[in-house]
């Protein structure tokens, strides 16, 4: 009963890991042949290029980026609406309606929006006059603003699933707390920040996993907006994009894009290791 | 949604009421900006896709017919469906199968081996696509459904998943069943898998979006249009739609709408479903 | 209780390896400023530079005979015969890039090919562009490989090197094929080695894509586009001092574009020389020249119209549709933009369908690409078709059956009028609907008249070099950084510097 799952996780995820590591220590041709072990010195050299270094920083900060916003607007616009106003299933429904879009679709539209020479946002008058980088150079050609609106997608990408899992977070704290609390005097701030807030703590933490590992992983978002630019800075090839992008500069060589792939696994894997300690005792005395 | 048991004092009445409908307004117009404008042009005439008017003064639908045709958004559609539903249904029993002998069945080496699969967690899609390719090439099955696919068809996760459910079933269960001489799989088909399907159906949708969404993957096995999937599609479609951005905005909406009718159909598992993949995200 | 005990040793193992982990990711978490592609080569001073002719000016008037000859004997033959010898249909896929236009065509030529005979039929796969189809044909095995592959022009050596492709040149011994209505200039550009490895099929070079009612209201002649930077610059300050447009002219940085193809285009327009052993041509390239005097005060003269506020520099443009669309844009626009000849059936199309508000097609004009002097002359871009090897006789036989209809005079007239390529042989120009389109619409000429001008010299046959594709995405972040005001010479001397180390690290391994 074991065996199929054996066989395909040996196969697809052990198997290839293991060829990684040992690829890693080659350089090949472009051609993807004529490779030759340089050592595993190839592991320090890479971790300690410009390129990673660089690309290893961006994907921090778009992590550190993505996920403050996407919680802080999850969270808000869960709590807002949780409040009984009628129809407020609508609003709900609206909030949650971003769950339903790939990296893909997310992408295209916010593409159409920025794009400068055409794009919508690029082209509401005020917004140019306020704000004239839309315009020129776009907000994803200019080095200071590419990733936030990068990041800018994905929060939006991923706010209908932060709004989903907090929402349900909310309906699971007991009413008569709320009424203890404001009994007690607590006003609506402080009920938030005193009652709400800490029971939602595992909920919470749940979607900062989530959104950390998307973060760190993200791909499509910079392919599809800015090819991993705007150069020279390269200013939105997080390490995902590094391996395999479409404009860089080590996915002509397979022996070079296994070491970088492996320090991905090893960077992804210490994150994980982080975030299952946290995770640790929900998943041990959940259920 | 617990309406019904609203506490009084959370009721909102009066001027707060109307500030905080006029918020809510507000911030529903900013979700939904990117979508009505994409909408809204997916539906303007060819030549009035680009005059960013927010509010079009002529509507057609010509354009999702050429996304249909044209773009061939129809075979994508299948290709991800056919794709997504093999690898559900596949998951769902290797990870039921695999769970259930790593909660049921005592054999040597059990802890060593399901630590092993736990370990199968951290490993990135990204660190293995690039062997996994080669692979799939030397098996001779780019553009193919089995190259698509058959990586995926067993997931760490799912066993998981699913083995700390089984552990919650009673062992006397189990126990009772042997001496009616009931197998394994009987055991599991008439008795466990009833008794757990929630989590399956949080697993199977958890495994539907995820497989749905796929993005990486597909650009890197499949060379021949015939075999792309929605997410591999919108990006060929925007590299060659220089000449009608109308038909990559149609495409954008077409390749939204399925999965959007998932999500309704499956309301209640959708907050189960998320939450089980959360765990691996 | 057991499995708590588990847990909790799990627990212990996750937090032993995560502070190795994250010690270890300390440990080497300073940078080195090297670059990610030198990683594992030995430091560049340990290795000695291999003499080279050098750009001391040691360089032939003529374009030099091939030192590095390979006898074709030695390379997979072309088995012509064996479609004859074939039962049934050869069926055949071929790998190409084109889009838009470009598609439509060459789906109408394959269409007409395979309604033509029944012994062949072809199937199009579109990878999205030349840099996937370059991507997916290296990455895939024998088995995976198409038995068609189109390549651009700076894929010819590392394609050579690859040993998977049958030599085109095989082909036209075999069949004793008559190439002499061919531009030379087309064939050379695919020869290295002194073998043709593919036939030149979709030929474009830079032009110069602008606005004629910008113009005019500049008090331009709008039927004189600038011929040098020079002119383009004091055209650019008329147009942005009259207030005619924002920009004058709207510059990319792409590698396919403005970051890579046009250094190279402006470097045989000012008759220089791109990399050593004449442009690796007379012998393997062992290092580039871009960063010489030339390359230095052609830049400076590009990013002066940048930090001028002249010129607008669109980004790194991958789809190379940035800098068109900034022509359109409908606030901001700019006057110009240098394109591939390629976008002009697109384009032509894309503004009578009117998607463009306000942009008509007879509204823009084309010119020649300006260059650093009067000089015309530009190097064949674009891409060809190579038959791949190891998928069978009949395939290959075949192969080489379609390929000729894609190079026919009539093929070539059709394929030029619609799409706004050279056609690839003189005769296509007698033949309808080209003569019409040249004759109607002079737009389309300026590419091929300017491609035949070019001269002798061997700058005027491009750059062969095994990584000039990892070579121009070096470039591109170059000229990136000088856009961005970057010391020109400095950061020209690093580029070079890096496409050296490139050079030596295939030079090695090939």
């Amino acid at each position: 009963m074991l065996a199929p799952s054996a066989v395909i996780l040996g196969t697809f995820i052990i198997y290839p890991l293991i060829r990684a590591i040992w690829l890693g220590r080659q350089r090949c041709n472009p051609q993807g042949k004529n490779c030759d072990t340089t050592g595993w010195g190839q592991y320090t050299d890479v971790w300690r290029s410009e390129e990673f270094q660089q690309a290893i920083w961006v994907t921090i900060k778009f992590t550190l980026i993505v996920v403050p916003l996407g919680v802080a607007l999850g969270v808000g616009l869960a709590v807002l609406a949780d409040k009984y106003l009628g129809g407020i299933g609508v609003f709900r429904a609206i909030f949650s309606s971003t769950v339903a879009t790939s990296v893909a679709v997310a992408s295209l539209m916010w593409f159409f929006l920025l794009e400068p020479s055409l794009g919508v946002v690029a082209n509401i008058g005020w917004i140019n006059d306020l704000f004239p980088v839309v315009k020129e150079p776009g907000l994803l050609n200019d080095p200071g603003t590419a990733l936030g609106s990068v990041a800018l997608s994905s929060v939006w990408a991923g706010l209908g699933f932060t709004f989903i899992l907090v929402t349900a977070g909310l309906q699971g704290i007991p009413a008569d707390l709320h009424e203890a609390a404001t009994i007690d005097g607590a006003g609506g701030t402080r009920r938030f920040w005193n009652v709400t807030l800490p029971l939602l703590g595992p909920t919470l933490l749940f979607v900062v996993v989530v959104l950390t590992t998307r973060a760190f992983q993200a791909y499509g978002e910079m392919d599809l907006l800015t090819s991993g630019g705007p150069a020279p800075q390269d200013s939105t090839t997080t390490v995902t994009y590094l391996v395999y992008g479409d404009t860089s500069e080590v996915r002509s060589d397979g022996g070079l894009q296994a070491t970088t792939a492996v320090w991905l696994f090893v960077v992804l894997m210490g994150l994980a290791l982080v975030q299952l300690r946290g995770l640790g005792r929900r998943v041990h005395y959940g259920n | 949604m617990a309406t019904s048991a609203v506490p009084a004092m959370n009721r909102v009445t009066g001027w707060r009421a109307v500030g905080r409908y006029g918020l809510l307004i507000a911030l529903s117009a900013l979700v939904l900006f990117p979508i009505y404008t994409t909408v809204i042009a997916a539906f303007k005439p060819a030549d009035k896709v680009l005059d960013n008017r927010l509010v079009p003064d002529s509507f057609t639908l010509d354009i999702f017919r050429d996304a249909w045709t044209e773009g061939r958004l129809g075979r994508f559609l299948l290709n991800s469906l056919v794709v997504a539903v093999v690898v559900t249904v596949a998951q769902v029993i290797t990870s039921v199968l695999s769970a259930y002998s790593f909660s049921l069945i005592e054999f040597p080496g059990r802890n060593v081996l399901f630590l092993l699969f736990l370990a199968t967690l951290l490993v990135p899609l990204e660190a293995t696509l690039v062997v996994n390719r080669q692979t799939i090439d030397s098996l001779g099955w780019l553009n193919s459904y089995q190259g698509l696919a058959v990586p995926f068809l067993a997931t760490a996760f799912g066993t998981f998943l699913m083995r700390q459910v089984f552990l919650t079933l009673p062992r006397d269960m189990r126990d009772a069943a042997t001496i009616d001489g009931v197998g394994h799989l009987g055991f599991l088909r008439h008795v466990a898998v009833p008794l757990v399907r929630p989590t399956i159906g949080a697993l199977a949708l958890f495994s539907f979006l995820s497989t749905w969404n796929m993005y990486l993957w597909p650009t890197l096995v499949t060379t021949e249009e015939d075999f792309g999937t929605v997410q591999s599609g919108l990006k060929l479609l925007k590299s060659r739609a220089l000449d009608t951005p109308n038909l990559v905005i149609a495409g954008t909406v077409i390749a939204a709408i399925p999965i959007f009718l998932v999500l309704l159909i499956f309301q209640r598992q959708l907050v189960r479903g998320l939450t089980a993949g959360a765990v691996k995200g | 209780m057991n499995t708590m005990r588990q847990q909790h040793q799990r627990r212990g193992w996750q937090v032993r390896a995560g502070v190795l982990v994250a010690g270890a990711l300390v440990a080497v978490a300073c940078s080195s400023g090297e670059s990610i592609l030198d990683a594992g080569l030995p430091p560049p001073d340990t290795v000695p530079v291999p003499p080279t002719a050098g750009p001391d000016g040691s360089v032939a008037t003529t374009i030099p005979a091939t030192t590095t000859t390979t006898p074709l004997a030695d390379l997979p033959p072309c088995p012509i015969e064996a479609l004859e010898e074939a039962s049934g249909t050869v069926e055949l896929t071929f790998w190409h890039g084109m889009n838009n236009e470009l598609e439509d065509a060459l789906t109408e030529l394959t269409n007409e090919y395979n309604a033509g005979q029944d012994k062949v039929r072809v199937t199009l796969q579109n990878q999205g562009g030349y840099n996937e189809t370059i991507d997916k044909y290296f990455q895939s095995g024998p088995g995976g490989r198409p038995e068609i592959v189109q390549m651009p022009e700076y894929m010819v050596q590392q394609t050579a090197d690859s040993d998977s492709t049958v030599p085109i040149g095989a082909c036209f011994e075999g069949t004793g094929f008559d190439d002499s209505a061919f531009l030379p200039r087309a064939l050379n550009a695919y020869q290295t080695g002194g073998v043709q490895w593919s036939m030149p099929f979709n030929v474009s070079n830079p032009i110069l894509y602008y606005n004629k009612k910008i113009f005019e209201d500049a008090g331009l002649d709008p039927e004189k586009p600038p011929q040098t930077l020079t002119e383009l610059r004091q055209y650019s300050k008329k147009i942005v001092d009259s207030g005619a447009a924002r920009f004058g002219i709207a510059f990319d940085t792409g590698q396919d574009n403005g970051g890579g193809w046009f250094l190279e285009q402006w470097f045989s327009k000012g008759k220089e020389l791109f990399a050593d052993n004449a442009n690796g041509r007379s012998a393997p390239a062992t290092q580039v020249m871009y960063n010489n005097d030339f390359g230095v005060e052609l830049l400076t003269e590009v990013q002066s119209l940048v930090a001028d506020g002249l010129a607008v520099n669109v980004g790194a443009n991958p789809s190379g549709q940035d800098s068109f669309l900034k022509l359109a844009d409908q606030e901001n626009p700019a006057a110009m933009t240098i394109g591939t000849s390629a976008a002009l059936g697109t384009i032509k199309v894309v503004l009578d369908g009117g998607l463009i508000p306000g942009l008509t097609s007879d509204q823009f004009g084309i010119g020649p690409m300006p260059g650093p002097d009067e000089q015309p002359g530009v190097l064949v871009g674009g891409a060809s078709l190579h038959i791949v090897a190891d998928q069978g006789d009949a395939e290959a036989a075949a192969s080489w059956d379609y390929i000729q209809h894609l190079v026919t005079a009539e093929a070539q007239s059709f394929w030029a009028s619609k799409t706004g390529y050279v056609p690839v042989r003189t005769d296509a120009l007698d033949l309808q609907p080209l003569k019409k389109t040249y004759r109607d619409d002079p737009r389309f000429k300026v590419a091929y008249d300017q491609l035949t001008a070019s001269s002798d010299d061997p700058s005027s046959s491009g750059p062969v070099i095994g990584p000039l594709r990892e070579i121009r995405a070096v470039n591109s972040d170059a000229v990136s950084a000088i856009f961005g005001g970057a010391d020109v010479a400095a950061t020209l001397e690093e580029a070079a510097a890096q496409s050296n180390r490139l050079i030596r690290n295939y030079n090695a391994r090939n």
